[in-house]
């Protein structure tokens, strides 16, 4: 752990981090296997993110999804925790989010119930004419349709209360109409938008498995960011998702479905923050730096690194591929910036493989590398940050008040110097050296790559010194350039300590607490022994006790 | 554990008769006829100060002083306020405040060794709540309080209005990107960024005549009230069945539910209030038009507006600059070991003045709706504020203005200065003036609310003597 700095130096070093190891010798294999008595965390209630409420109404009604969905208004942004949307203590409800969810609502309802075929088609009846085949029919239509939006059977009190309303409502109106509004109904229910989970009669501080439905939605929402399809939903009704075995062959199965491609993508863009690319401040670059940088450019590298991501694990390739493989999927603008052959056609994605001289996995990749600069310099602190804070899970500080943090310049009349030379005097202070020999240890190793992310051998005519130094990790020592660096990086226990943390904190929507720290920590130690497999981890820990059980809490 | 929006004010000590410790409960002949409305609009860096500055001839500077500016030529306006001389007569430009608050917290983070000081992060926690920020373990601070937008917006709350509405863009120089309402401690009030989305929220309250009024459409638009009141019966039927925490959120969710049920046609299609804004202009203005639409058709009396900082090339400055280099070369003596840079200063002088150009818009937008024997506006105090007293992140001697008539609460076409004459918290700074916290007493007072505190009441000086904070800035009010 970072000591506490004194306050002269620039370390205002906040609070220990929950959870987070650093470097702690591999203990022995422990196998993962289900102990009741294991003590989890807390359950806290979750509701369905943005994106996971838009991947479900997709799922559920895929159809409908493609006419209403350029329609939707936009859902106010989830409150990021530790960079994860679906952060439970976050959720707090709001005016907005909730006018939001009645209008989505309503135009799903309205474009499902837009004639007659398509309401037969929604509730499986095509006759209504009579009050008794009404009944009987909207029966029907509540429990099925509720049954696939609720993720489990509709209670009997649920089926009575919205039958009443859909009779009253087909008073007034008519029977699609009822429809239509028992459908916007349910979906603004929370039943629908949030994933409440029974709670046992057990003394509190009991941990107990949840039932079957509940583990169904566990799964679905974590390795699909959405709702369980069918074949989930049979094995909970035979109550077939409580062994060891039985979850494995689900996740199995669903990890092998496309729908996984969003977990793959949606936890290393979260984890490691590669979004920052989209940010306004990356829609130019100085003409020195590139002339033809455009917004276009910006939107390119994103979806260069989401391609990366998902194709190389999506082919089975692991974590430490995403950090060390030189495969690319790249349009005529990345390959002018990756000083590629330009694809046959410019507007296409097409896989290449990078130099393998000059490039690797994430941390080479225009998206992080001018993500993570100005306009029209690098900023070797800046990357040095984030490498610290995403991948090692370190604790990010704030430069004290009063210093310069404005991007240093060589004087008027000066000689030339390199970026790294005019950071190396900034920051020489000891004052200052007590964050910068880390960050900068980190970032001056990157100096290859200009504020684009462009390869460089020169600085401002002089030669370009890519020497760096590790710390806070199990591989501390000297590199060379960022090849070497992901390559020290992606063998880290450092590294693997803290992608499972993050890992685990997205699948449960918190942090883990201390008495998850056993856990976690065997769970990196498979990782790491796995080379990184993110599937097999994904699989770990769907099968662990924190994803497995509820704890009993007093009321 | 999160409180309700009831309980967090019990226990934050408002909604209570707070004790008087100075100054007279205010004593208003009657209620106003026409409500009272409040707009924040907060520009994110501060104000530049020889941009907002204007001399007091012959007053002496350790003393309360003030300029009217009823007789003043536009060029005898400072260059920040000359785009506002049509209303001089309703400006109250004050001079002097100190964020005492901020920099008691910066004080009390450096005592304790660790947290987060980012200067911007603190300021913008701070600027609304005049309370400390909340720190959290690993990333940046963040807002440790309700806002004074969100306290007026629940003592204000009424079926058929929106509380509050939240307005704006995300402020994001460097790594602050925090946003500057909030419902709680950590809890950032949603903010809306899209004017047509924010138009669409006001047009739920206001349901236009049908053209087809026994329609299908009609009635299935007519049930909306009915379908929201089986969601929050569900919300309601659930909420017993989970543990506490699960508890909270789903009766708070059911809350919103019915307060949207409640809210729908409030204005009924008698009503001679028209929705419609204007679409043309940039995004900013366009809210300064939806702020005059809510305000008209009373879907809300609080408004919280973040106005964003533009990209260099808006106001002709080059592409690989920003405004945040700017500030910190802005003035003399410059921050953060830059050198003073007069194309800098020029730079923050110009966002000043585009700044001010859109606070007379939304000046002339209130002051178009006529209202009694007057407008809006003068039933209206708009509250141009900043969150860093100067670009170079000092957290005292700030320029605030305040615009409108708040139903005559304060006395206007007066350009006042504080003087600076207590310690500050924090050491080798200069003596400091009033805290910002009694700008937001006044203003809570001139919304009718009886507060006589807000957020933080005393801070001690570097020298350990007592700073009061608490009591409404007398000085601003009118007879």
């Amino acid at each position: 752990m970072r000591p506490l700095l004194p306050l002269a130096a620039c370390g205002l070093v906040a609070a220990v981090y929950a959870g987070c190891s650093n470097g702690d010798p591999a203990s022995p294999s422990l196998p993962v296997v289900t102990v009741p008595s294991t003590p989890v965390g807390p359950s806290p209630l979750r509701r369905l993110s943005d994106a996971e409420y838009l991947n479900a109404l997709q799922d559920l009604f895929p159809a409908l999804t493609a006419t209403v969905g350029p329609t939707l208004p936009a859902l106010p942004p989830d409150v990021a925790v530790a960079g994860f949307d679906n952060a439970a203590e976050a959720q707090i409800p709001s005016d907005v989010l909730v006018a939001r969810y009645e209008s989505v609502a309503n135009l799903y309802a309205a474009a499902a119930c837009v004639d007659a075929s398509s309401v037969a088609a929604l509730v499986g009846c095509a006759d209504w004419s009579t009050a008794a085949l009404a009944t009987s029919c909207a029966t029907q239509f509540i429990q099925q349709t509720g049954a696939r939006l609720f993720r489990r059977p509709v209670a009997s009190d649920e089926q009575a209360r919205f039958l009443l309303h859909f009779q009253a409502w087909r008073a007034t109106i008519d029977f699609p109409g009822a429809v239509q509004l028992t459908l916007s109904a349910m979906l603004q229910s929370p039943q629908f938008i949030y994933r409440a989970e029974p709670l046992p009669a057990k003394p509190s501080g009991s941990v107990v498995p949840v039932d079957s439905y509940a583990m169904a939605s566990r799964l679905s929402f974590f390795l699909w960011q959405s709702v369980p399809d069918d074949a989930l939903m049979q094995a909970a009704a035979l109550d077939q998702l409580q062994t060891d075995a039985q979850i494995h062959a689900q996740a199995t199965r669903m990890l092998a479905d496309p729908r996984a491609l969003r977990v793959l993508w949606s936890f290393p863009r979260q984890w490691l923050g590669l979004d920052q690319i989209l940010l306004a401040e990356d829609t130019a670059r100085t003409p020195q730096v590139d002339p033809f940088w455009t917004t276009s450019t910006q939107a390119s590298a994103y979806t260069e690194t989401q391609l990366f991501v998902q194709n190389v694990l999506g082919q089975g390739g692991t974590f430490r591929d995403l950090l060390t493989s030189p495969r690319a999927w790249v349009n005529g603008e990345m390959a002018r910036i990756y000083q590629v052959e330009t694809p046959i056609d410019p507007a296409a994605w097409t896989e290449v493989t990078l130099s393998p001289v000059e490039r690797a996995g994430l941390l080479t990749r225009v998206s992080f590398l001018a993500g993570y600069s100005h306009a029209g310099a690098t900023s070797p602190p800046v990357r040095g940050n984030a490498i610290q804070l995403r991948i090692l899970c370190s604790l990010p500080i704030s430069p004290p008040p009063g210093v310069d943090l404005s991007q240093p310049s060589i004087p008027d009349g000066g000689g030339p110097e390199t970026n790294r030379q005019l950071f190396e005097q900034r920051t020489a202070p000891a004052f200052c050296q007590g964050c910068h020999a880390g960050l900068n240890g980190f970032g001056f190793g990157l100096e290859n790559y200009n504020a684009e992310g462009h390869y460089q051998t020169t600085d401002d005519t002089l030669p370009v010194d890519a020497s760096g130094t590790i710390t806070g990790t199990d591989v501390d020592g000297p590199f060379v350039g960022g090849l070497d660096l992901s390559s020290r990086l992606s063998r880290s226990r450092t590294v693997h300590d803290c992608a499972t943390q993050e890992l685990v904190r997205f699948a449960l929507g918190r942090a883990p607490t201390s008495v998850e720290a056993t856990e976690v920590a065997a769970l990196a130690t498979s990782f790491m022994q796995s080379e990184g497999d993110l599937r097999a981890l994904l699989l770990d820990v769907v099968s662990s006790p924190s994803f497995r059980m509820q704890l009993v809490e007093e009321y | 554990m999160r409180l309700n929006r009831r309980q967090l004010l019990q226990a934050l000590g408002l909604g209570a008769a707070s004790s008087l410790i100075r100054g007279e409960p205010i004593a208003r002949a009657s209620s106003p006829t026409y409500p009272s409305r409040i707009v924040f609009y907060v520009q994110p860096h501060g104000h530049i100060p020889n941009a907002f500055n204007m001399p007091i001839p012959g007053a002496p500077t350790n003393q309360f002083a003030e300029l009217s500016l009823a007789n003043l030529a536009q060029s005898e306006l400072s260059p920040t306020l000359q785009p506002l001389y049509a209303y001089r007569d309703r400006l109250l430009a004050i001079e002097g405040l100190s964020h005492t608050s901020a920099l008691a917290d910066i004080a009390a983070v450096m005592a304790a060794g660790s947290g987060d000081l980012n200067n911007h992060q603190v300021g913008v926690a701070d600027v609304l709540t005049g309370s400390r920020a909340l720190q959290r373990p690993g990333i940046y601070c963040t807002g440790g309080a309700m806002t004074v937008d969100q306290v007026l917006a629940a003592r204000l709350s009424a079926p058929g209005r929106f509380d509050s509405r939240v307005y704006g863009f995300d402020y994001i120089p460097n790594s602050v990107v925090s946003p500057f309402s909030y419902l709680g401690p950590g809890q950032a009030t949603p903010m809306v960024s899209d004017p047509a989305a924010a138009f669409q929220d006001l047009l739920g309250y206001i349901t236009p005549a049908s053209t087809t009024p026994n329609s299908r459409a009609a009635l299935l638009a007519s049930m909306r009230g009915s379908v929201l009141d089986s969601v929050a019966d569900e919300y309601n039927l659930l909420a017993p069945k989970l543990d506490a925490e699960g508890l909270l959120k789903l009766q708070q969710h059911r809350d919103l539910v019915r307060q949207l049920e409640l809210s729908l046609g409030a204005i009924g299609s008698g009503s001679t209030c028209s929705p419609a804004y204007d679409t043309t202009q940039i995004n900013v203005r366009q809210f300064m038009s939806l702020i005059q639409l809510a305000f008209t058709c009373d879907l809300t009396r609080v408004v919280a507006f973040t106005a964003p900082v533009p990209l260099c090339p808006v106001l002709g400055y080059p592409a690989d600059a920003t405004f945040h280099m700017y500030a910190h070369q802005s003035v003399n003596p410059p921050s953060c070991g830059q050198t003073f840079s007069p194309y800098a200063a020029q730079a923050m002088t110009d966002l000043d003045a585009w700044h001010a150009g859109h606070v007379a818009y939304l000046l002339q937008q209130l002051d178009s709706v006529p209202e009694g024997s007057g407008t809006i506006l003068d039933h209206t105090v708009v509250v141009w504020i900043t969150e860093l007293a100067t670009p170079t992140h000092l957290h005292y001697n700030a320029y605030t203005l305040l615009a409108g008539g708040c139903n005559g609460f304060f006395d206007t076409g007066r350009y006042v200065r504080y003087p600076q004459t207590m310690t500050s918290p924090l050491p080798n700074e200069p003596p400091i003036g009033p805290a910002h916290n009694r700008l937001l007493v006044s203003l809570m007072q001139a919304m009718e609310q009886t507060d006589t505190s807000f957020g933080m009441t005393s801070a001690t000086g570097v020298d350990g003597s007592a700073l009061s904070m608490v009591g409404p800035l007398m000085e601003l009010e009118g007879t």
